[in-house]
C-alpha cells in the first residue's frame, strides 16, 4: 500500500497536467474544417485570410457563440438583428434545423482577390432524420486587417395576421370494441392499388420504385414493401419503402414510393413480389401544400436538381415538410423518385425553398416529373 | 364305471411354447379394446375445391388453409392432450376458440386429457364467400381417439366423424371460426 | 432345449394351448362388448337437457366428453342418468363412458336448437354508385349457443335506400349459409341491408354508397392579389353525384419552363387552389382518371 500511493498520486498528477495541456493549446484532429494552431482549438485568433476568418466564423456558429458570431458579420440589411440572426441559422417553428446540430464543415475558396472573397463551404448536420449535407457559399470582405462574412439573409417579410378559415373535411376513425359479434364491424381496408413499378440497379444497390394510387374515397395509410426473388423463388431480401413514400394518401391521391436494397443486384433478381399495405386511420385534408415554379437545374456544384418552392396555403405552420418527387421518362415510366427534408419550418400562407437532386446517369432521361410534400406537424391538425 | 381326472405332466418343448404365448399375446391385445398406437405423425389434410361456389378459391388460399387447418388441428391434439389453451397459437377464434378452452378447462378439472392420433383430413370446401371472408368446409375425419382419466384410458376407438368447419382469414393465416361434428352431410 | 410343464385333462385328450388361449380372449371379448349397459339419449337437442339411460347395479363413474365440455360424475348404475342442458349446449358429437370394473362407452350426436341469430357479412362497406354486382351478403344460422344451424331455413335479403326498397331477394340456407349479390343504387348516400331469418331474427348492415370517379373536369381561374386561384366547377361523377369531400384534385400549371401543381381537396363538391406564377400560365386539373380542361391565364406579376 506504501509503495502503490506514490504511484497512484503520480498518475493523478500527470492525468490533470496532460488534460490542461489538451485544453490549452496543441490540435484537435479528426474533425474537418478546424484550423490548427490556435488558443482554442481550431480558432485563429488574427483572421487575417477569409479561409481563417470563415472558419472561426463557422466554429461560433457551431459552438453556439451567438454573440461573437454575430459581431464577427458585415450586414447587409439594418433589419437585421442578432435574434433574427440566430434565427436564420439554428431555425425556429419547430423547423428541422431546430433539432439539428453542426457536425462539420470543409471549406474552398472559389475565387479570392485582396478584398473580396467567395468561399464555397459543405455543411454536414446530424438531424433527426439522419445526416444531411447541404452546400453554401459564402461572400467574404476584407475590411482592415481581417475578413468579415457578408450576412446577405434577408428576414423574410412577416405575412400580416389574418383569420384563415380550416374547413377542410377531417376523417375520424371509431373502432368499436372487441366485443362486436362476427360481422358487425363492417369497415373495409382502404383501396389501393400499385400503379407502376421499375427496378433499377445503382451504385449503392438495387431500388425499386413506383406510383401507388388511393382509389377509395376515404384517408388511407400506405405502406408498400418489395420482396426481391431469385431464380428458385427463395427470398434475397425484402424491404419496405419506409419514409420514400407519401403515407397517409387523400381519396384519389398519387404517391410515389422507393425501395432501397443496399448491396443487392438486380442480376440475382428473378422476381419481385410487391405488397401493398393500406390501413384506415384519421386525416385531414388541411395543410395543402402548393409546389411553385419546379424546375430542372444545375446547382452550384453542377449537378442535376429539381428546384421549386413550397407554398403553404393553409393557416397552419408546417414544421418540417418532406418532399417527394417521382421523375418520367418519354413513355410516362418512373425512372427515380428523389426526396428531401426542407430545414425551415413552412410558415402559414408563405413560401420555402426546395431541391432534389437527380443522378446525372438519369438526368438526360427525365421528361417530366410530379411532386408531392409530405408533412409533420408538431401540433396534430 | 365312471373315469375320474387325473393329473399329469406333459412337457412340451419351450420354442413352440413361445409360439403360442407369442400369438394369444397377440389375440389378446386385439380383444381387449386396448389399441396399439402407431407413433403420432402429423395430420393428414387434403382439400377438394370441385364443388365450391360462388367465389373460387385460389391455389394460394388452398395452400394456406390446407397449412392452417393442419397446424389447427395439431394444436388441438396437443391442446387437449396437455390441457393448456396456449398451445392453440391463435388458430382458433369465435365460438370454436371458446369451445375448445371450455373442453380444455373441463378436462383439466376433471383430471381428463383426450388424445388424437393418425389423423386423417378430406376436405370438401362447398362455400367460398364473395368476398374471400368465409369458407365452408366438409371435414370427413379419420383418427383413433383415446380418453384418458389421469393415466387410465377410459374410452380407445378408430372413429370417423364428419365435421362443419367455418375458416375466416385473419391477419397472416386462416383461422377456424367453428368446428362442429355432425352425424352426415 | 429346455421343457416347461403343463396340466391336462386325464382323458388323455390334451386340450391344446391354443384352444385355451382362444377360450380366455373370448370370454374378455365378451365381457368388454356389452354396450348394452349404456343408452344414448334420444334425439337430444343443443341447451335441452337429456338422459343417458344405463343397466347393472352399483356404483359407477360418468365420463361425458363433448365439443366444449369435459364433465366427471359419480353415478348409480341401473338409474338414468341426467345431463343438465349446460352440459349439452354446444351441437356435435359426445363421447359417454361408465367406469365401474370395466369401461363401456356410447357415443351420441347434439342437433342445434332453433335459428336465434344471424351473422350477416356485407361488402363493401363503401360501394361505388352503379356497377353490377357490387354489394354481396353471406347469412349465417345460428341458434343461442353459437350452433350453426344447419337445416334449410328461407332468409330474404332486403336493399332499401332513403326509404325505398330497391331489392327483395328470398332464399333459403344452405349447410347453414345463404347469399346474395345484386348492384348498388344511382344515388350516393347510405343503402340499407337486411336480412329477415324465418321468425323474427333480423340483421341489419350499411353500405355507403359513394360516387364513382369524377367523370368531368371544368376549371376556371383569375389573377388575384395573392396569386391565381382556380378552382374548379362542383365535381360529379358521370351519375351526377358530387365526389366526396376530400378527394384530390391536382392542378398543374406551367409556366415556361416551369411548373406549379397543388394536390387540392374537394371541399363542398369544388376544390380550390391558389397558384404563384409569373408570365402567362397554362393551368390544367386531373382526379382520378379524369381530366379536365386547360385555362389560359396572361401574362404580368
Amino acid at each position: 500500500m506504501k509503495r502503490a500511493l506514490p504511484i497512484i498520486a503520480i498518475i493523478v498528477v500527470g492525468t490533470v497536467v496532460l488534460m490542461i495541456l489538451g485544453l490549452t493549446t496543441g490540435r484537435s484532429s479528426g474533425t474537418v474544417g478546424i484550423a490548427a494552431g490556435s488558443a482554442l482549438p481550431g480558432f485563429s485568433q488574427n483572421a487575417s485570410t477569409p479561409e481563417q476568418a470563415l472558419n472561426n466564423f463557422l466554429l461560433d456558429m457551431r459552438r453556439r457563440n451567438w454573440g461573437r458570431a454575430f459581431a464577427s458579420i458585415e450586414r447587409t440589411s439594418d433589419t437585421l438583428n442578432e435574434q433574427t440572426f440566430v434565427q436564420e441559422w439554428s431555425g425556429s417553428n419547430g423547423g428541422l434545423r431546430s433539432f439539428s446540430n453542426l457536425e462539420g464543415f470543409e471549406t474552398r475558396p472559389l475565387h479570392a482577390t485582396d478584398s473580396d472573397a467567395q468561399m464555397r463551404v459543405h455543411l454536414h448536420w446530424t438531424t433527426p432524420v439522419g445526416p444531411v449535407q447541404d452546400v453554401r457559399d459564402f461572400h467574404m470582405v476584407r475590411r482592415g486587417d481581417s475578413w468579415k462574412v457578408v450576412w446577405d439573409e434577408n428576414p423574410k417579410p412577416n405575412v400580416p395576421a389574418q383569420i384563415v378559415p380550416v374547413n377542410y373535411l377531417r376523417w375520424d376513425l371509431v373502432t368499436g370494441n372487441s366485443n362486436d359479434e362476427w360481422g358487425s364491424r363492417n369497415v373495409d381496408a382502404p383501396h389501393v392499388r400499385i400503379v407502376s413499378m421499375n427496378a433499377i440497379d445503382s451504385a449503392e444497390g438495387a431500388i425499386v420504385m413506383g406510383e401507388v394510387v388511393n382509389e377509395d374515397t376515404i384517408p388511407a395509410f400506405v405502406n408498400v414493401n418489395a420482396i426481391l426473388l431469385d431464380g428458385s423463388g427463395g427470398t434475397i431480401d425484402e424491404e419496405s419503402s419506409f419514409d420514400k413514400i407519401l403515407h397517409v394518401l387523400l381519396p384519389k391521391q398519387v404517391t410515389p414510393y422507393r425501395i432501397d436494397f443496399p448491396r443487392v443486384s438486380l442480376s440475382k433478381v428473378k422476381n419481385v413480389r410487391m405488397d401493398v399495405k393500406a390501413t384506415l386511420v384519421p386525416a385531414s385534408s388541411d395543410p395543402v401544400i402548393g409546389v411553385m415554379n419546379q424546375k430542372i437545374d444545375t446547382d452550384a456544384q453542377g449537378h442535376p436538381s429539381l428546384h421549386g418552392e413550397l407554398f403553404n396555403q393553409s393557416g397552419e405552420t408546417v414544421n418540417i415538410p418532406h418532399v417527394i418527387a417521382s421523375f418520367y421518362d418519354n413513355n410516362g415510366k418512373v425512372v427515380w423518385v428523389s426526396d428531401g427534408y426542407v430545414e425551415k419550418a413552412l410558415l402559414p400562407q408563405s413560401t420555402e425553398a426546395f431541391a432534389l437532386e437527380i443522378p446525372q446517369s438519369l438526368a438526360g432521361k427525365v421528361q417530366n416529373f410530379h411532386v408531392v410534400v409530405n408533412q409533420y406537424s408538431l401540433q396534430p391538425s | 364305471m365312471f373315469q375320474t381326472a387325473q393329473t399329469e405332466l406333459v412337457l412340451i418343448p419351450s420354442a413352440i411354447r413361445r409360439r403360442t404365448v407369442g400369438l394369444a399375446a397377440l389375440a389378446l391385445l386385439m380383444f381387449s379394446g386396448l389399441s396399439v398406437f402407431a407413433a403420432d405423425s402429423a395430420p393428414q389434410v387434403t382439400l377438394s375445391v370441385a364443388k365450391v361456389g360462388p367465389r373460387e378459391v385460389e391455389p394460394l388460399t388452398q395452400r394456406s388453409v390446407v397449412r392452417d387447418y393442419k397446424f389447427a388441428w395439431t394444436n388441438l391434439d396437443l391442446a387437449l392432450q396437455s390441457n393448456s389453451t396456449g398451445l392453440m397459437n391463435g388458430l382458433f377464434v369465435g365460438p370454436a376458440s371458446a369451445w375448445l378452452s371450455d373442453e380444455v378447462k373441463g378436462q383439466k378439472q376433471n383430471g381428463i386429457s383426450s388424445r388424437y392420433s393418425n389423423q386423417i383430413h378430406k376436405l370438401d370446401a362447398v362455400f367460398y364467400a364473395p368476398e374471400g371472408d368465409v369458407i365452408e368446409l366438409h371435414d370427413t375425419a379419420e383418427y383413433d381417439l383415446e380418453i384418458l382419466d389421469g393415466s387410465k384410458a377410459i374410452h380407445a376407438e378408430h372413429a370417423v366423424v364428419h365435421y362443419i368447419v367455418l375458416m375466416t382469414p385473419g391477419a397472416d393465416r386462416w383461422v377456424i371460426r367453428q368446428l362442429q361434428s355432425v352425424p352426415q352431410f | 432345449m429346455s421343457w416347461s410343464i403343463n396340466i391336462v385333462c386325464s382323458h388323455r385328450r390334451p386340450i391344446r394351448w391354443g384352444t385355451k388361449i382362444l377360450l380366455v380372449f373370448a370370454f374378455v371379448a365378451l365381457g368388454l362388448a356389452q354396450d348394452a349397459n349404456l343408452h344414448a339419449p334420444e334425439a337430444p337437442v343443443a341447451g335441452s337437457p337429456a338422459a343417458i339411460g344405463t343397466e347393472g347395479s352399483g356404483s359407477a363413474t360418468l365420463y361425458l366428453v363433448g365439443p366444449s365440455s369435459a364433465v366427471k360424475h359419480d353415478i348409480e348404475l341401473g338409474k338414468s342418468v341426467s345431463l343438465s342442458a349446460q352440459e349439452l349446449q354446444s351441437a356435435g358429437r359426445y363421447v359417454a363412458t361408465i367406469c365401474s370394473s370395466k369401461c363401456n362407452s356410447v357415443t351420441f350426436f347434439v342437433a342445434p336448437a332453433k335459428p336465434a341469430n344471424v351473422t350477416f357479412l356485407v361488402h363493401p362497406s363503401r360501394a361505388p354508385v352503379a356497377p353490377n354486382d357490387a354489394v354481396s351478403g353471406v347469412a349465417l344460422a345460428f341458434d343461442e349457443f353459437h350452433n350453426l344451424v344447419l337445416t334449410p331455413i328461407a332468409v330474404q335479403f332486403q336493399l332499401t335506400a332513403k326509404g325505398s326498397a330497391l331489392m327483395s331477394r328470398n332464399a333459403e340456407t344452405r349447410d347453414g349459409i345463404a347469399w346474395f349479390r345484386t348492384s348498388s343504387g344511382r344515388s350516393a348516400g347510405p343503402l340499407q341491408v337486411t336480412a329477415f331469418l324465418s321468425g323474427d331474427v333480423i340483421a341489419r348492415r350499411i353500405v355507403q354508397q359513394v360516387a364513382s370517379d369524377p367523370c368531368s373536369l371544368r376549371i376556371k381561374g383569375q389573377k388575384t392579389a395573392k396569386g391565381i386561384v382556380v378552382e374548379t366547377e362542383p365535381v360529379r361523377d358521370c351519375s351526377g353525384n358530387p365526389v366526396p369531400d376530400g378527394t384530390v384534385v391536382t392542378f398543374t400549371a406551367k409556366s415556361g419552363n416551369q411548373t406549379s401543381s397543388v394536390d387540392a381537396p374537394v371541399k363542398q363538391d369544388v376544390a380550390r387552389a391558389t397558384i404563384l406564377a409569373k408570365g402567362p400560365v397554362v393551368i390544367s386539373a386531373a382526379s382520378g382518371v379524369a381530366m379536365g380542361n386547360e385555362v389560359r391565364i396572361g401574362g404580368g406579376n
